[in-house]
């Protein structure tokens, strides 16, 4: 998932930079005191699980777990995995610096997207239901995000049906694995610490 | 409860620190002889089959594309001495780079021609009768079998190598702990520093 330096063009680099760091912006800026502690451990669990290698095939893929980091975090997701990103470039040579804008971008947003959409759906749902809302946005980020990957490939001159297919399929145990490791998460926090998610989503720097 | 305390297995048992391997594209490129031999696949040891690597001089032309066999290697014989930069393209964004300087691949420029030189004379006096057993060997011959050992060498050292580019793809215990240790004392900062502007605030 993590794409390597001089794989991409200039412009989708610079774009992809330029992308995150309006990211980060906005999630700097809800990123209340409260909400720290978790975007640490968040942080912490994704830089772990790109470590954690599923068998596919001939082939393997490893976990990525952002997701759980856009339903728990909201935009606060991008900073979180900014941290996590550059220290897997640094300590495992995953992606690489060139190409970090692309890769926060590619991994972050459709965590965020997923957070935003069904954020409202898990703070009010009963813990199972929660729970399967979780899946859905612990699937759907891997989902969203092979296909950016894919994007990002396309738009430096690589033909996009072959590029999605390779990444899209290469994923899908990935996706299955991370739905259910989100509903475990979600089920979890709505049983011990509810208030995660209720607590109202921070507008400014309190 | 029972049911908080398997998720909390699953949970913690997925984000175990496994020491396995990275996905990543790794490329290397070593003189051998007259030719220049390079080695492509990923990390977890394997090997990139028929993926095509394009050698390009400083100024971006395309000198030539070569093809890995079975086992990840390819060589290619240099004919100008330029930084060599050599891109293996795995497709699907699985790149890698790697570049021998000016220097080696004007040594090994310079070997080729020597063995070209001496080659000839080496293989003439192969019919003629040997004199008495130890001889003085020629320039030539004393060139030749060194060429033979060299070889011998690199096919000996090659799984070490092999070994060593594993080894160094390895993320340690310390390494992962390290990474989290950055974590902690970065958000413990950002803690910090929001903590101190809440408070001041009263």
């Amino acid at each position: 998932m993590h794409i390597v330096d001089g794989a991409l063009s200039a412009p989708v680099l610079v774009a992809g930079a330029a992308l995150t760091v309006g990211g980060i912006t906005l999630g700097l800026r809800q990123m209340t005191l409260e909400r720290i502690p978790a975007a640490g451990v968040l942080s912490a669990s994704f830089f772990v699980a790109s470590l954690i290698h599923v068998a596919v095939g001939p082939s393997s893929v490893h976990l990525i777990l952002n997701g759980l980091a856009g339903l728990v975090l909201g935009w606060t997701a991008f900073p979180a995995l900014f941290v996590a990103l550059v220290l897997q470039a640094v300590f495992f040579g995953f992606g690489g610096i060139t190409v970090l804008g692309v890769n926060t971008f590619n991994i972050a947003m459709p965590a965020v997207l997923l957070g935003l959409a069904l954020r409202s759906l898990i703070a009010n749902a009963a813990p199972t239901m929660a729970a399967v809302w979780g899946a859905l946005g612990g699937g759907g980020a891997i989902a969203l995000t092979t296909l950016f990957v894919a994007a990002s490939l396309v738009f430096s001159g690589e033909a996009f049906v072959p590029a999605a297919k390779l990444v899209f399929f290469a994923h899908i145990p990935v996706m299955v694995i991370e739905a259910a490791v989100s509903a475990a998460a979600i089920l979890l926090i709505k049983r011990v610490k509810p208030e995660l998610f209720t607590g109202a989503p921070a507008t400014a720097f309190a | 409860m029972k049911r908080i305390l398997l998720s909390t297995v699953v949970v913690g048992a997925l984000l175990a620190p496994l020491p396995a391997l990275a996905h990543k594209v790794i490329a290397s490129v070593f003189p051998s002889g007259k030719v220049i031999e390079g080695e492509v696949g990923f990390s977890d040891g394997k090997m990139g089959e028929n993926v095509p690597v394009a050698v390009t001089a400083p100024d971006g032309t395309v000198l030539a594309t070569v093809t890995t066999d079975d086992e990840g290697y390819f060589s290619y014989s240099p004919t100008q001495a330029v930084d060599l930069t050599f891109r293996a393209d795995f497709g699907a964004g699985h790149v890698a780079e790697t570049m021998m300087p000016k220097a080696d691949v004007a040594k090994i420029l310079g070997k080729a021609e020597a063995l070209a030189a001496v080659q000839p004379q080496a293989a003439a006096p192969a019919g003629a009768p040997h004199p008495a057993a130890p001889v003085a060997m020629t320039d030539a011959e004393r060139m030749v079998e060194r060429e033979a050992i060299a070889a011998m060498l690199r096919d000996e050292l090659r799984p070490l190598r092999k070994e060593i580019a594993a080894y160094k793809e390895k993320n340690d215990l310390q390494t992962i702990l390290g990474g989290i240790g950055y974590i902690v004392g970065l958000f413990g900062l950002g803690f910090y520093m929001a903590a101190k502007r809440r408070l001041a605030r009263g």
